[in-house]
């Protein structure tokens, strides 16, 4: 397992964020109501107070399955059950009832990353960079399951044959196909991998191949290669949360398949709009000079 | 009083469940220097409203110099400011404002804002930068 210095910074700087941005909240009246980044979202179960219902059941769509249609974003704070420590790496206990904060993405691993040598050397420099040669500071499209612990928005739709995500960062798109068609006979390597999707009950089971040679698994460091195949089991729990178990066999660079434990939380009274990395970046060549990330 | 606060209580509740975004696309720690506090007041002299960072430039009159440096402030994206209750017309040009945030590594005048605080209305405003990251 590798954790480098920046996951273990943003861990600590949430808590510093959530005070000062309540104090934003309390002092401001300037919330951009009038903008569709801040547009009502509909069809939201209340509470008798009126705010959102959060813990109401999960939609569904005409067919009976549970609709993931929403806005998402990964959340860490997860809800203390018996099982929870089995799932996912805890940095503290807890106790039934209570919440806690998770570490981020491959970082929840229990027992950490199974990861070969080579791998485990690679990602050991990476975090001595400080990361600095991650591709994401030079605005390069994510791959995924990296999407989905980075603090980038993601829309999901069901459109007839396939589930779709959209992502802010850079207009990104994923399709998951569930029209029956198999896996292509040659997959050219792209960033998102080729995806097949399948109802087994309530839970949505993606497969997926044909990821590119190597890419960053997360900030760390840690690498997914071509060899990977991955599993996603997909829940929605509740209205306000998606729950994603989601099996990495990559035995390039893994000595056996782990498992992610994550949920996502359902942003309300927001839209998408796009990202577009390129437009103005200027960390890349400070990233880049002599020196830099010493 | 009763009910502002209860709108202010009910505005927060609302944000914190559903729109409390912040970005980052580099590595804080290979830029940023942690140990390296900063806290600068001065006149807004350049705005860049622009992905993958807002920039605000401030110019401040440095105590040993006595000169006026200006200072470049990466924020968070649009969206996550946004998001947060800024709009472009939040912090105009000519304003003056007192920034808290990190200093570069390589001693320049760059920083990273953690919160911007309007000298005219004593508003704070929360950078959605790097280092109120989540995750």
């Amino acid at each position: 397992m590798v954790t480098n210095s920046v996951e273990q910074f943003r861990m600590g700087a949430w808590a510093r964020g959530a005070v000062v941005f309540s104090v934003l909240v309390l002092t401001s009246s300037a919330h951009a109501l009038g903008q569709w980044v801040t547009y009502p979202t509909p069809n939201v179960p209340r509470l008798a107070n009126g705010q959102p219902d959060l813990k109401a059941p999960a939609p569904r769509q005409p067919d009976g399955k549970p609709d993931f249609i929403g806005f998402w974003q990964p959340d860490r704070v997860r809800d203390c059950t018996p099982d929870l420590a089995s799932r996912v790496r805890l940095t503290q206990p807890c106790k039934s009832g209570e919440k806690v904060t998770v570490p981020n993405g491959p970082a929840s691993v229990p027992g950490g990353l199974p990861l070969q040598p080579w791998a485990a050397e690679l990602a050991k420099q990476r975090t001595a960079d400080l990361s600095k040669d991650d591709p994401h500071n030079r605005c390069q499209p994510d791959n995924y399951p990296r999407v989905y612990w980075l603090p980038h928005f993601t829309k999901m739709f069901h459109v007839p044959g396939e589930l779709l995500m959209l992502n802010e960062w850079n207009a990104q798109f994923r399709q998951i196909y569930t029209d029956g068609r198999p896996f292509p006979e040659f997959m050219h390597p792209i960033y998102s991998g080729y995806s097949i999707g399948k109802w087994e009950g309530d839970t949505f089971v993606i497969t997926t191949k044909g990821f590119r040679e190597s890419e960053w698994l997360d900030t760390a460091g840690n690498p997914i290669t071509d060899a990977a195949t991955m599993t996603e089991r997909i829940t929605r729990p509740t209205f306000g949360t998606l729950n994603l178990a989601i099996t990495i066999d990559d035995p390039k660079a893994y000595t056996k398949p782990f498992t992610i434990d994550m949920n996502m939380k359902i942003m309300l009274d927001t839209q998408m709009i796009e990202e577009f990395c390129l437009e103005n970046e200027k960390d890349s060549v400070r990233l880049f000079a002599p020196g830099a990330g010493k | 009083m009763t009910t502002r606060l209860t709108v202010a209580v009910a505005s927060l509740a609302l944000l914190l469940a559903g729109t409390a975004p912040v970005m980052a696309h580099h590595s804080f720690a290979a830029e940023y220097d942690a140990n390296k506090p900063i806290k600068l007041s001065g006149t807004v002299t350049k705005i860049e409203w622009t992905n993958p960072h807002c920039y605000f430039y401030i110019d401040v009159k440095n105590a040993e110099t006595g000169k006026i440096d200006n200072w470049a402030l990466e924020l968070g994206n649009p969206n996550a400011l946004l998001r947060n209750g800024w709009t472009p017309n939040s912090v105009k040009i000519g304003e003056e404002v007192t920034v808290e945030g990190t200093r570069a590594k390589d001693g320049t005048f760059l920083g990273n804002a953690r919160s911007m605080v309007l000298a005219s209305t004593g508003q704070r405003l929360f950078a959605g930068s790097s280092q109120t990251t989540n995750p």
